[in-house]
């Protein structure tokens, strides 16, 4: 079934099978289910009492839990626009993004935090109504809001629906953070678009034994905790579909995953397309099909342009000039690189934009994140680069003290998820290789790393 | 408890969930990342199994400020004085 809203989905299921469950949360003796028609039901009480707020733009510190999901998908109706945010964001962080969003309002399970962040809350906005704002990568100062509505997510949700189908028999596992595009359309909507049931992950604590509390059948995962899930043999043995999305996967996790009976399908999207616009439905993993919805077509130079007009974003929030700069006549310009197979199937194979997509499938892009190293070491010669799944930093110096250097950027790191914290710090004498027009050369700096470690 | 025997606890829970450092001497100036093949997942289950050895609760939000061996049992340290 095609939505167009949170509620109107949960609606026709309720309509439809009232008392599957929708919702499955830890109770006291292990899950508990909250049914359709009860979703139903709390959607209509948690849109009434927003409502009820007289506000217009509700900042949500996503934990994944019940009463979370439950304000994500009843803000709408509500008309507010929602800012979704990671819970573990830092506070200086937190706060900024406040104001960036024009938030007037805070959810957060933790009542001191929201006491602790009201200071930061704006005037609100005025024709915000409808707009869930997702950040794109891991939520730094540069970090860019991307406008969705429930509309785009919902026909999101629709496409992986049609690519691979969840029986309502299914119970979806939803351990990624929902403030990520692909942890709430492929750990969430796509579930309940299925009218299946959606098992609430208990957090990053529990990504241990979440798979044995839940007995899941499908399970959405970026390729770091598909690592971790599959090398500690963590799934249970009622799982049968893992959707990987979010970042390069190695071809061993996929084949490690497999050994285990499972079937693995690969997707590729963007938070700019509300999620998946291709996914791997058979055979090779990395050879993925078109979803329905979406038109994906190749630059001269290789660059994927995906055309989704049901699931496209309005823009980058506030950033006119950087939502030209990728979006024009309705074509999203990804800055990433593929070509097509004979069967008319899309393979990535690499990136345009200086960026790099790290193994939890956050993006980091080095222009920005290199000038903030360049300012705390008073210089710029310096390159970063993915070093086994981690931001390694090159520093040319004649003198090196890692020490010093790592007091010099811990305030800049502090402000950062620990995945994109700089890991090795390899220092030279040379100059770094630039273009003549001063980009650096980045497959050389890689060529030196490799010598060196030789 | 004392700040050793916090150190000690912690150092063992570290050799117990990253197995590659089997004869590698970490300090508290050790620097808890990739660098000593601790990636972030590791990093995860190393925290959750000091909370659970501790019974206290680091808020995750101050995890990305746990750089060194030495501040990780810094914060255990002030959880468990507070208790």
């Amino acid at each position: 079934m095609r939505f167009q809203g949170f509620h109107e989905m949960i609606a026709y299921y309720a309509r439809v099978t009232p008392d599957a469950p929708a919702l499955l949360r830890p109770g006291k003796e292990g899950p508990e289910a909250l049914s359709y028609a009860g979703l139903d039901a709390a959607l209509t009480r948690r849109a009434g009492e927003l409502k009820a707020l007289n506000k217009t733009c509700l900042a949500v510190f996503s934990d994944g839990s019940e009463e979370c999901v439950l304000t994500v998908l009843a803000a709408p109706e509500a008309g507010l626009q929602t800012v979704m945010l990671d819970d573990s964001l830092p506070d200086e962080t937190a706060a900024m993004l406040l104001r960036y969003t024009d938030a007037d309002c805070i959810w957060s399970a933790d009542g001191e935090r929201e006491e602790e962040l009201r200071p930061f809350l704006t005037g609100g906005v005025i024709d915000g109504a409808g707009k869930i704002l997702f950040f794109t990568s891991g939520t730094t100062e540069q970090s860019k809001a991307v406008v969705l509505t429930e509309s785009s997510l919902c026909s999101s949700a629709w496409n992986g629906g049609c690519m691979l189908p969840l029986a309502r028999e299914d119970t979806l596992l939803c351990m990624l953070p929902l403030a990520h595009v692909f942890g709430f359309v492929c750990g969430l909507l796509w579930g309940l678009s299925c009218g299946a049931a959606v098992a609430l992950g208990r957090g990053v604590r529990h990504y241990g034994d979440d798979c044995a509390y839940y007995r899941p059948t499908a399970l959405s995962a970026v390729p770091l905790l598909l690592g971790f899930l599959v090398t500690r043999r963590l799934f249970n043995s009622e799982l049968r579909l893992v959707l990987v999305g979010a970042g390069d996967c190695p071809a061993q996790l996929i084949q490690a995953a497999e050994a285990a009976g499972l079937r693995v399908s690969f997707g590729y999207g963007l938070t700019e397309t509300s999620s998946g616009v291709a996914i791997s439905t058979r055979g090779d993993h990395f050879a993925m099909e078109i979803c329905p919805d979406d038109e994906i077509t190749l630059a001269g130079d290789g660059e994927i342009l995906v055309r989704a007009p049901t699931c496209m974003m309005q823009g980058y929030y506030k950033r006119e000039a950087d939502t030209l700069a990728v979006l024009r006549d309705g074509v999203l310009h990804t800055g990433d690189l593929g070509s097509f197979d004979e069967d008319g199937r899309l393979h990535i194979t690499g990136r345009k934009k200086d960026m790099l997509v790290l193994p939890d499938g956050t993006k980091l892009f080095l222009p920005e994140y290199e000038a903030g190293l360049a300012a705390a070491l008073g210089t710029g010669e310096l390159a970063v680069f993915l070093d086994k799944g981690v931001p390694a930093l090159l520093l040319r110096s004649e003198s090196p003290d890692e020490a010093a250097v790592r007091e010099k950027i811990r305030p800049l790191m502090d402000a950062q998820p620990r995945g994109r914290q700089i890991g090795h710090i390899y220092f030279t004498e040379k100059e770094l290789p630039r273009t003549a027009t001063g980009k650096l050369r980045r497959w050389e700096i890689e060529k030196m790393i490799k010598e060196k470690e030789q | 408890m004392t700040r050793e025997k916090i150190l000690e606890k912690t150092k063992a829970v570290i050799y117990e969930c990253v197995p590659e450092l089997e004869g590698v001497e970490i300090d508290e100036n050790s620097v808890v990342n990739t660098d000593m093949g601790m990636d972030s997942m590791n990093f995860i289950l190393v925290i959750c199994k000091l909370e659970a050895l501790f019974d206290v609760k680091i808020p995750e939000r101050q995890w990305n400020k746990l750089s060194t061996l030495g501040e990780v049992v810094d914060a255990f340290e002030k959880r468990l004085k507070k208790k």
